[in-house]
């Protein structure tokens, strides 16, 4: 079997293709809005095109860091790696680059996501393969998850809480591949 | 008239209610958080000049999508308008506002990998501000997140060890 080559995916740039919220014309809300999230200290593109609508942003922003950041259950890296399957099967590029190096950067290797980009899911793990097959399967329209993808991550030892956490974490990111491909590009 | 209150009120979570059991048993706050979530995208303090009905008409389409929509479609009422209530239902749209709404939620959810400046720029043409475009975008992507959520949550209802 030919080896796989090993990728290392360097960091994309996101613009959006409305015209986002200004900083010298938000409103206090919006301003508040912007402040919630925990990363940097400066305002990106994609979160001020959001503060269009501050109180979805808000919400939303609350859940996604509760979902992909809950202390104990499924391990982080099992998030990322549900989170850059539901990525690539909703065709969002940018971010597949983000979750894919996050789960680099957790697992200290490129050899699951070289994988995946090279398409050979056929060397990984049982618990990966059955994490990549489940979150492929409830990504899909309609989903077509069902016991079996169940089966298979019980099998590869997961539990109900991490089971649960698998769901969310791919289900966020449905939601987020929707604001972050249609409402900008990258490269 | 749709009684946002009564909708609010049994669907605020993800229904059925044995979901919501399991969601709270282990993380009651992922629970709570979808719940805000559904506040702010159905019936936000500041709706944006987007109507409820509209919202729920949006959110109704494409709940169709899941595999077995029925318990997730009580949640959003039919419309008493003519034009949404068809719309709700999937169907063609003659107005053509709606009717570039219709293929962009539809898109939105079934194929979001095709989404591009054009679709945004085509709602933009028919009269949607900035802010409502994101309102809807955050409207869409929430009910497929439920979608994902509830058929997800039900696997595992239904899963014999």
């Amino acid at each position: 079997m030919n080896k796989i080559i090993k990728i290392r995916l360097k960091p994309l740039t996101w613009s959006p293709y409305l015209p986002p919220v200004e900083l010298a014309d938000a409103t206090e809300e919006q301003l508040a809005a912007m402040k919630v999230t925990p990363s940097a200290s400066k305002v990106s593109p994609y979160v001020l095109t959001l503060a269009h609508d501050p109180e979805s942003y808000v919400a939303r922003t609350k859940l996604f860091n509760a979902i992909m950041y809950a202390e104990g259950g499924l391990p982080r890296e099992d998030r990322e790696l549900g989170a850059l399957a539901a990525s690539l099967a909703n065709g969002c590029r940018y971010c597949a680059n983000v979750h894919a190096r996050q789960h680099a950067r957790l697992t200290n290797s490129t050899d699951v996501t070289s994988a995946l980009f090279a398409g050979r899911t056929d060397t990984l793990s049982k618990r990966d393969s059955g994490i990549l097959a489940f979150a492929t399967a409830l990504t899909a329209t309609p989903p077509q998850a069902n016991h079996s993808h169940i089966d298979a991550l019980t099998e590869a030892g997961m539990d109900k809480l991490e089971i649960i956490d698998l769901i969310h974490a791919i289900a966020i990111f449905g939601w987020a591949n929707r604001l972050m491909h249609p409402l900008g590009h990258s490269n | 008239m749709i009684d946002t209150s009564d909708t609010i009120g049994i669907n605020a979570e993800l229904a059925p209610n044995n979901l919501v059991r399991i969601g709270r048993m282990f993380r009651p706050e992922f629970i709570e958080g979808a719940k805000d979530c559904r506040y702010a995208v159905l019936t936000p303090n500041d709706p944006l000049d987007l109507l409820h009905d509209l919202r729920v008409a949006v959110a109704r389409r494409i709940t169709k999508t899941a595999a077995n929509p029925d318990s997730q479609l009580k949640g959003y009422p039919i419309p008493t308008d003519e034009s949404l209530k068809a719309f709700s239902a999937g169907e063609i749209c003659t107005d053509p506002k709606l009717a570039v709404l219709a293929a962009h939620v539809d898109m939105i959810a079934s194929e979001p990998s095709k989404a591009s400046a054009q679709h945004l720029s085509d709602l933009q043409t028919v009269g949607f501000s900035v802010p409502q475009i994101i309102a809807l975008s955050e409207l869409c992507a929430y009910v497929c997140f439920q979608i994902r959520l509830v058929h997800g949550l039900s696997l595992l209802e239904t899963h014999h060890e």
